[in-house]
């Protein structure tokens, strides 16, 4: 251990903390309100990816400021419209695709696991990864130069509220769609950062990682997601030939 | 609880600076990991599962705030030797030194300074940082060596 490591270690243990204040009756008070209102909350699991727009085509990690103004929800997701982006810092040289989306499989494997029934397009994708909250992720493309990505996320296994968040700001156009008969929403214009939220959905720093626009529909209990650089139209036929 | 609350407090309060906000976070991290607690995996180690609930609100109070995190060194005059006078190692580092790096950590950025709070202030291992800070164990490496480096050079300027 060098010698800063150990000066460190030193002064860690002479920082003045404040004793601890007894967190225990507000901890229970704050539970037992929440038995109440959410009997089944802690039954449902929680949150997968968090979906952040941003004026700069880079990854980061957000510092969320701005005044929230506006949330709607679609397909186990939920978008914040914010009035100012988060400032973001550059981009990682590299992305673990593995650590973002999940174990690599097999398209037949992803058919056999996945517990639903899976959709697809005429062209096999690239890759497949399975990730949290039993999430297909379909890759077109390599690693570094994503094409396509679809997303497929059986609802049942997501929290009430949503699977999926996203802050789009000013240079982000959010539009209500038509996806076969159900509602969805395209995301279009600037490019957006997403974040990989774990099972207590807290935010898994490295998971940063850029997107494109998004396509996000929900039918038949799934969550279905189309995030790739095409517009409106485009996203819409792909979404149909998704099948 | 009461095992873990002095711990999580003080993993708010160094990742933070403030108690007001330390004592909100640590409460909001206890209130969350309830509701987690059907989806912690048994046997997995509980500390630094808890510790990243609690390092996240105190992250997100700190973001909100916006406030630079001032850290006070005990001394030995507000504190009676018995009570909490400083480490052996502290006292043998110098008062003066020890205050001029822990004003250098505080100055660092956000992440630089948190891979030292939780490897040097909370003792945290490679791996409890990892989970704490949702990276990964090489991550804490090579954010460490890079934080201790960007340290270096600003106490030696």
């Amino acid at each position: 251990m060098i010698e800063l490591e150990r000066a460190l270690l030193a002064i860690g243990r002479d920082i003045a903390v404040p004793e601890a204040p007894d967190l225990t009756a507000a901890v229970r008070l704050r539970i037992d309100r929440t038995r109440v209102s959410h009997p089944r909350r802690r039954w449902l699991i929680a949150v997968a990816v968090v979906v952040i727009a941003t004026l700069a085509a880079t990854l980061a990690i957000p510092e969320a400021r701005s005044a929230l103004f506006r949330v709607l929800r679609i397909g186990g997701e939920r978008i914040e419209l914010v009035d100012q982006l988060p400032v973001v810092a550059p981009a990682p040289p590299e992305l673990d695709l593995e650590f973002v989306l999940g174990g690599r499989v097999t398209l037949e494997e992803a058919r056999r696991t996945s517990g639903f029934d899976l959709r697809e397009l005429d062209e096999t994708p690239d890759r497949v990864y399975r990730g949290a909250r039993g999430t297909v992720w379909f890759l077109y493309g390599t690693p570094e130069r994503v094409r396509l990505l679809v997303a497929q996320t059986p609802l049942h296994a997501v929290a009430e509220d949503f699977i999926l968040k996203k802050l789009a700001g000013a240079g982000t156009q959010v539009e209500h769609v038509n996806v076969g008969g159900s509602p969805g929403l395209f995301l279009g214009g600037e490019p957006h950062v997403v974040l990989l939220l774990d099972s207590e959905g807290q935010v898994v720093e490295e998971s940063a990682r850029l997107a494109k626009n998004v396509l996000v529909w929900e039918s038949g209990g799934v969550a279905y997601r189309l995030e790739g650089d095409f517009d409106r139209a485009t996203a819409l036929r792909l979404a149909r030939a998704l099948r | 609880m009461r095992t873990y609350q002095a711990i999580a407090f003080r993993t708010a309060y160094l990742l933070t600076g403030s108690a007001t906000d330390a004592e909100d976070a640590a409460q909001d991290g206890f209130v969350k990991a309830w509701a987690a607690l059907p989806r912690f995996r048994p046997g997995a180690p509980f500390r630094p599962w808890l510790l990243r609930i609690v390092a996240n609100e105190a992250h997100n109070r700190r973001r909100s705030a916006r406030r630079r995190v001032e850290l006070e060194l005990r001394t030995t005059v507000a504190y009676p030797p018995g009570d909490a006078a400083p480490s052996p190692e502290g006292a043998a580092l110098g008062r003066e030194r020890r205050e001029e790096l822990l004003a250098a950590v505080t100055r660092l950025d956000d992440r630089d300074r948190d891979v030292l709070t939780c490897r040097y202030f909370l003792e945290l291992s490679e791996d409890e940082t990892a989970q704490v800070l949702g990276v990964r164990r090489g991550t804490v490496k090579s954010r460490t060596a890079r934080a201790l480096a960007r340290l270096r050079e600003t106490v030696e300027q």
